[in-house]
């Protein structure tokens, strides 16, 4: 290919030396590159420092093609990275690295921009990444989300076909999200339902930490291939470990000093949320740890319930507030009243029916003379 | 299938399932034996019913679990009468104080109450664990009780273990994910709920209603119950 390197076109940005090897060494702590083993796919090039793994790669490598679609989303991930106050990072991932096509961020509209697609797919086919923001409609053949006259199934589709890997980023892509809740009359899903036979990953959130998904992008254009995921295809690097195990609250969810209301002196004194309903134990996301805004604060650190929002379906996992040991279903009251009172009937029934028996029985021995009823 | 999928189930559908057999079933036993009827007391009265049922709940809650050695059941039986003692206590104290099964009250009540600290809650599960396992060994080590015990017993012991081991693994992230400990746990209260009107268990209700219809035979002939 006689494209530029990420190295050249940084460099004639005005981008030196120093800048690079910072960036480069910004970008391995965002992909989390200690934990990951070292590239097998760049083979010699890859040296023991993850910084200079990445800064072979991007002195080697031309930019990551990427593509963006926008599903039924509130657009909320693309906020959330384009708001983001790390420019060094994902902006530079975003701006310098990839992204040809993004319907919120790119200033072409209309035809113009769906020529910009297309063309992005034929140039790079089978080479570019394909992002998912939002969650595909299947209902009625995907009538309910159509973008420039076509059905979202059939966009998705196409660009999956020559897509080289998918990221499915935010709740919506990943698992259908708050689109999917019930009684999700769009019949959202997830990417993953949808399409088979790709590389897809998952970077569930609501909205997805930016560092997550722009770390993935990296990680595939450093690696070449997507991070090592759990059963739901999310990256471990980010979503090994629950909100629980890295909360700075855990101290006082161990000592069981609780929180009771929002403005307690338990919520001031920073006692864990666990009775307002925080799904911190049995969500896996990376928001304890990289935290959100530069690692400025993150909802539990901020005063509110960890919502378990990379989790499937965490819009119908009970109420947000309440705990999470409560049960998710409760027969009614009328229920269990009927319930109740069927058991008293037939309890009633069956108490009769012995006592029918007993006078029967005593009767047939009356007639012998030998034993009495009682 | 995921755990959080099966955490979901048991948490939802089938705890409810669970909870309308144990209601209905307990409203079954409960009314079956009520009205089973007892002899008519033609005995003149000499006390007051009411006294003798007072009575006999002050001796048998609040007097003699703190003076066992009284009785001679305790002297004969310590072991039966501590362990089980104690298993029954750790067993309220969990069920009703644990912030987490207050929750569950609160979300089925519409209201709660305050709860036990979580150490406190830790030690009770630990005392009733240990508890069981003594009375487990004592069953299968006494020649007389090794006689009468039957598999439903065995299977009342192991209903009841379980819920207790799964959820001090689920406090104390024991060996599995926590989804998984919370779905065990919440897949073997379920089982619980739906044998507890089956077996033996009803006696949590049950024993009130011997202890006042005693109590209260006790008070009319002006015995000591």
């Amino acid at each position: 290919m006689g494209e530029k390197t990420i190295y050249q076109q940084l460099k004639e940005e005005g981008f030196s030396r120093r800048d690079f090897m910072k960036f480069c060494g910004l970008l391995s702590g965002m992909m989390g590159l200690e934990f990951v083993v070292p590239a097998q796919a760049l083979g010699a090039l890859a040296g023991p420092d993850p910084s200079l793994l990445v800064a072979e790669a991007l002195k080697s490598k031309p930019r990551l093609p990427l593509i963006w679609l926008e599903l039924q989303d509130c657009a909320g991930c693309t906020e959330a990275i384009s708001r983001s106050q790390s420019p060094s990072l994902v902006n530079l991932v975003l701006d310098k690295i990839s992204v040809d096509y993004q319907e919120t961020l790119m200033a072409a509209a209309g035809f113009q921009a769906e020529q910009a697609r297309l063309d992005t797919m034929k140039k790079y086919h089978g080479q570019y990444v394909l992002v998912v923001e939002g969650s595909p409609s299947t209902g009625e053949n995907g009538v309910f989300c159509t973008i420039g006259g076509r059905s979202n199934l059939d966009l998705l589709r196409e660009a999956a076909e020559g897509a080289a890997a998918i990221i499915a980023t935010g709740n919506c892509a990943a698992f259908g999200g708050i689109p999917k809740a019930k009684p999700n009359p769009t019949g959202a899903r997830g990417v993953s339902e949808i399409i088979t036979g790709k590389p897809i990953v998952n970077i569930p959130g609501c909205p997805a930490i930016p560092e997550v998904t722009t770390g993935t992008i990296a990680h595939f254009l450093v690696m070449g291939e997507l991070p090592k995921t759990d059963s739901l295809r999310r990256p471990l690097t980010f979503y090994g470990h629950t909100i629980h195990d890295h909360c700075l609250r855990r101290p006082f969810y161990d000592a069981g000093k609780f929180a009771g209301g929002f403005d307690d002196d338990g919520a001031r004194a920073g006692y864990c949320l666990y009775k307002l309903g925080c799904k911190g134990p049995t969500t896996y996301n990376a928001c304890a740890s990289l935290k959100w805004e530069q690692g400025l604060s993150y909802p539990v650190q901020s005063g509110h319930p960890c919502l378990g929002c990379s989790e499937p379906d965490f819009w119908d996992g009970g109420g947000f507030y309440q705990g999470q040991s409560a049960p998710l279903d409760r027969p009614t009251s009328a229920v269990i009243g009927t319930v109740a009172g069927v058991g008293t009937a037939l309890g009633i029934a069956m108490a009769g029916a012995n006592h029918l028996k007993k006078r029967n029985a005593g009767k047939r021995t009356t007639p012998s003379g030998k034993g009495s009823p009682e | 299938m995921e755990w959080t999928d099966i955490l979901r189930f048991f948490r939802g559908p089938f705890f409810s399932i669970s909870l309308i057999i144990f209601v209905g079933g307990m409203a079954y036993r409960l009314f079956r034996i009520v009205l089973l009827g007892w002899p008519r007391d033609r005995v003149e009265s000499r006390g007051s019913k009411a006294v003798g049922v007072l009575r006999t709940y002050l001796k048998g809650l609040v007097f003699f679990p703190f003076i066992p050695w009284v009785r001679r059941t305790f002297a004969r039986n310590s072991l039966t009468y501590i362990a089980g003692g104690l298993f029954h206590l750790s067993l309220f104290l969990v069920i009703f104080f644990a912030t987490p099964h207050v929750l569950v009250w609160k979300s089925l009540l519409g209201f709660g109450w305050p709860t036990l600290p979580s150490p406190v809650v830790d030690g009770l599960s630990t005392i009733g664990i240990i508890s069981l396992l003594l009375l487990l060994v004592n069953r299968l080590t006494h020649p007389v009780l090794k006689l009468i015990t039957r598999s439903p017993v065995w299977l009342n012991w192991t209903l009841v273990f379980l819920p207790f081991v799964t959820g001090y693994a689920m406090t104390h992230r024991l060996l599995f994910r926590y989804e998984a400990l919370f779905s065990l746990h919440m897949i073997t209260v379920d089982i619980l709920l739906i044998w507890i009107p089956l077996g033996r268990i009803p006696h949590f209700l049950f024993y009130f209603f011997s202890r006042t219809i005693h109590g209260a035979q006790a008070g009319k002939r002006a015995v000591t119950p």
